[in-house]
């Protein structure tokens, strides 16, 4: 693609000095050996070893390893050379005081890279449902903590961020479901991270046995506006003396996640994820789902926070009929960034694949919405389909769509993808208009009815009304809410 | 029915043919800087054209291979000619085309194609344009149609304003190629006002074992000016590689209207690697009419930069890919300025193990607004071994655009297979028709003459693969 960059419309003629390859930016946020084998002594050798092939693995990749999408690699916003990872700390502060909703089957609340409360219902614990941090599921069971966390292929070996988090990571947590066990009610993990200064590095494990079902919900929040004693204890928990994060504290922040995904035949498995991350954090994330034969995956993810969010989705359709249902929605504004990339490929019989990312985008924000689909020889009557559309709601904002095929196996049911970018929709809005609500509600109306899909798919009644007060608070705070009949979005 | 029976028989043999020619002049095998500078010393050119081309070598040395496709490193550079030259000077007239090079052009047909309808003829022979005739009509209207090294001498101001404009040397690494060792192609400038009433037409060859084609085409159309020009290939074929590396520019100056259509039948052994890119301004409309069938690596993005308001782009492209090549094709179009336009239609076709990839660019910048953009892709397998791809970058940067993209892949129906055998024809007629239809879209845009033979073509293809 050589003509990925144009040349502005106002200059004569293109330039032939120049020869129109950007630099991909390359990351500055550094993992040391040190750090990496600081965990050797906690850990069993096997992990151990793990963690030093992924190292090696992190250290020989490229940002971006994926011809496809060199052009786009953009971390110009992450400053992260001041930034250091949290150091292990077996100490969890008490549970005292946490707010979790009632609804539950379990939950797990994590204040940075401390675990601050975790409970499970009475029914899940009598079902041998686990719920635990990685630490403490090696002590309980080796060797299912070596089956789930020494498994090479959970995360894309051709990645350098998720064999970074992989290598260093400092907090983690399980969530795993014998077979046949189903749980009504959602299991929930909620993060708040954001320290400036500090990089959290986690994986979450989520293994469903045959025939099991289950729902988790994970919450990425800003870190509540944290008193000068609960920072100092959070220094003190990570080996710091009193008042070093002080002068980094309106630094950036770190914050790396996994999402492992091990569903075996028959399980059913749907996870929401709303990610509201203070500004200053910049979030990369990565979730790679195993689907088994017969089995259900259902991701709703809603990306709102974050400075520069880079995030990839992997799913292996293994199984034959196995299927997955993934929604992703981008509400972006000032200067935010999102990277989005979502590679499915299908691999046993009669798989099916349904995609759909939508981004509104507003003031300066972008979105990177890059697909890719893969359909392998072994694939017959593949049902696929991956969607990317954008509203621009700002001179300002961009989306860029990427979504692409590659085909190896035509006796499919379906193989097909579309996008759109485009305004609010003129019509739509003079519908409205002509029903008597004033432009702003009805350009707000338009907005978040357009980002609504992935709100209707969180499991848990509180997350979706909580999602949607998000949704809601930052179109509010947008330059378009109140904007008059001027029109803003015109 | 019948029609399509008669055309079912293999005339594969019509197009694969060599003849052996004496060529006066040739540089010895590889790409030096010495060669560069004997090509320009051929051609008695002007010093301009000289450091143009040695900036371009150097760049071509410089820049790596792209990777984002394969099979290019298996290119040998050391192994071409990158000069070659058939014959003394540009002929005039018909009678004045040697022999041998004429019974190699009767072959395929183009003095009966010339009869019937065409303007004018600007047969490419290797490196250089033997044949060029512009009908008397045509120079009184002013229109220049010749080789383009002859415009370098006859029109130098026309020709040095507009070249390496549009594609410079330094877009990618075979364009600074092709800059550096350019030879041959047309040269076409259409007065303002003027609308030329026929195609003009040319046909490029490739003969010569191991020979590049690295021909230059340049199209100035002026205000309000129209013209409709075509290119098709037929080469002969050949074990050893054959690289074929082109660049056309196509300027439509403001109230212009440019339509460009190309039917590529490379030989099966031609790495063909080509940037066409065309700069369209206010209230012009240019139109790319583009189809890939042979070549064993066909990389090609036909482009349009629409810079002025109102401009409006139309992209068809079509591939199909058979046993052993890699159709790499698609279409980018750039939306420099506000109320642009842009339609890409792509129909791939990939069988026996072929692979067909379409690659685009669709591109609104800043400023560029109340873009109206659209991008199709849909492809055909014909069977489990072969493969497509779609990659469709879009990168929107003003709110009020409007862009739909769509894409699909299929197989042939097992249904409309039966239907058609029910009506008694066999499996592979009834395929062919099919895939006829599928590819409609484009042949629907070619001169009747030039759909007759896309359409062999097509079936030669496809007979190739059940035979």
């Amino acid at each position: 693609m050589t003509d990925a960059t144009a040349e502005p419309a106002a200059a004569p003629a293109p330039r032939p000095t120049r020869t129109g390859r950007r630099v991909p930016s390359e990351l500055s946020f550094i993992l040391d050996e040190a750090t990496v084998g600081a965990h050797a002594s906690t850990e069993p050798d096997w992990l151990t070893a793990d963690r030093r092939a992924a190292f090696a693995r992190y250290q020989a990749l490229p940002v971006e390893t994926n011809q496809l999408y060199t052009t786009y690699v953009d971390l110009r916003t992450a400053d992260l050379t001041a930034v250091r990872p949290w150091t292990p700390s077996g100490s969890a502060p008490d549970s005292g005081g946490v707010d979790v909703p009632v609804e539950t089957s379990g939950w797990a609340l994590f204040n940075e890279h401390a675990l601050s409360a975790h409970d499970l219902s009475a029914e899940a614990r009598r079902a041998g449902v686990i719920l635990d941090t990685l630490d403490g599921l090696n002590a309980r069971d080796e060797a299912l903590a070596q089956r789930l966390l020494g498994d090479e292929r959970s995360l894309p070996l051709d990645d350098k961020l998720a064999q970074m988090t992989r290598a260093g990571w400092n907090q983690g947590v399980v969530v795993h479901v014998p077979a046949g066990v189903r749980l009504k009610d959602p299991i929930l993990l909620r993060w708040q991270v954001g320290l400036g200064g500090q990089a959290l590095l986690t994986r979450t494990i989520l293994d469903l046995g045959e025939g099991a079902s289950a729902s988790v919900v994970e919450e990425l929040e800003p870190l509540p506006d944290a008193p000068e004693e609960a920072i100092a204890e959070l220094e003190l928990s990570a080996g710091l003396v009193r008042g070093a994060t002080r002068a980094a504290r309106g630094d950036q922040a770190l914050f790396t996640g996994t999402l492992e995904v091990h569903l075996a035949a028959g399980a059913e498995l749907a996870v929401a994820s709303i990610q509201n991350l203070a500004s200053g954090t910049v979030a990369f994330q990565h979730r790679h789902a195993e689907i088994g034969e017969g089995a259900t995956l259902r991701w709703a993810l809603a990306q709102l926070g974050g400075r520069l969010v880079r995030s990839r989705v992997d799913n292996r359709l293994a199984g034959n009929r196995s299927s997955v249902e993934q929604v992703e929605i981008v509400f972006g504004a000032e200067d935010q960034l999102f990277d989005l990339t979502s590679f499915t490929r299908h691999i046993g019989r009669d798989t099916t694949g349904n995609l759909l990312s939508k981004g509104a985008l507003m003031d300066a924000s972008r979105s990177y919405m890059k697909g890719l689909i893969i359909i392998e020889p072994t694939a017959v009557g593949t049902d696929s389909f991956l969607g990317e559309f954008g509203m621009n709601l700002s001179k300002k904002a961009r989306a860029v769509a990427i979504p692409s095929l590659e085909i190896d196996q035509p006796d499919c049911r379906r193989a097909a993808h579309s996008s759109s970018v485009g305004p609010i929709d003129e019509t739509q809005l003079f519908y409205l208009e002509s029903r008597g609500i004033p432009p702003d509600e009805a350009r707000k109306f338009i907005v978040l009815g357009f980002l609504e899909p992935v709100v209707a798919r969180v499991p848990l009644a509180s997350a979706q009304d909580r999602l949607r007060e998000l949704l809601e608070a930052k179109w509010d705070a947008g330059p378009l809410a109140g904007a008059g009949s001027s029109g803003a979005a015109a | 029915m019948t029609a399509t029976r008669d055309l079912v028989a293999d005339q594969r043999e019509q197009f694969a043919f060599h003849d052996d020619i004496a060529y006066l002049r040739e540089t010895k095998r590889g790409l030096t800087r010495a060669t560069v500078e004997e090509i320009s010393g051929f051609k008695n050119e002007p010093d301009w054209m000289l450091q143009y081309r040695l900036r371009a070598y150097d760049h071509f040395m410089k820049r790596p291979l792209p990777t984002w496709t394969d099979g290019l490193d298996r290119i040998n550079f050391d192994n071409i000619v990158y000069y070659r030259k058939p014959s003394e000077r540009e002929e005039k007239s018909w009678d004045d085309v040697p022999d041998q090079i004429k019974a190699t052009f009767e072959r395929l047909g183009i003095p009966e194609a010339e009869r019937k309808f065409l303007a004018g003829v600007g047969a490419q022979y290797d490196s250089e344009v033997v044949y060029h005739s512009v009908k008397e009509e045509l120079s009184k209207l002013g229109v220049v149609f010749m080789g383009t090294d002859q415009a370098l001498v006859e029109y130098p101001e026309i020709f040095r304003r507009h070249f390496g404009t549009v594609v410079p040397a330094e877009d990618n690494k075979f364009s600074a190629l092709n800059s550096a060792v350019w030879s041959g192609g047309s040269f076409v400038y259409v007065p303002k006002g003027v609308e030329v009433p026929l195609p003009l037409q040319a046909y490029f060859r490739i003969n010569g074992e191991n020979t590049g084609q690295f021909e230059r085409t340049l199209i100035v159309v002026d205000e309000g000016a129209k013209v409709h020009y075509i290119e098709g290939c037929t080469a002969p074929i050949y074990a050893t590689e054959s690289l074929h590396v082109a660049v056309v520019e196509v300027v439509a100056l403001p109230g212009s209207k440019v339509r460009y259509t190309t039917i590529q039948n490379w030989s099966n052994d031609v790495y063909n690697l080509v940037t066409k890119r065309a700069h369209a301004y206010e209230n012009s409309t240019v139109e790319w009419i583009d189809a890939n069938t042979g070549s064993r690596k066909t990389v090609k993005y036909p482009s349009i930069y629409l810079r002025g308001e109102n401009a409006t782009a139309d992209i068809i492209s079509v591939a199909v890919a058979g046993k052993g090549q890699h159709q790499d094709t698609g279409a980018k179009a750039v939306h420099l300025a506000p109320n642009t336009k842009s339609r890409i239609v792509s129909k791939s076709v990939s069988k026996d193990g072929g692979r067909a990839t379409y690659r685009g660019h669709l591109k609104v910048s800043p400023g560029a607004t109340n873009v109206v953009a659209s991008v199709r892709c849909d492809a055909l397998m014909l069977d489990d071994i072969s493969r497509s791809d779609t990659y469709p970058y879009i990168d929107i940067q003003e709110d009020d655009t409007t862009m739909t993209h769509e894409a699909t892949v299929g197989k042939i129906s097992a249904e409309q297979v039966f239907y058609l055998m029910s009506r008694g024809l066999t499996e592979n007629e009834a395929q062919n028709l099919i895939v006829q239809g599928f590819l409609e879209v484009f042949t629907k845009e070619l001169p009747m003459e030039y759909a007759i033979e896309f359409n062999r073509l097509v079936k030669l293809e496809m007979e190739g693969s059940l035979g």
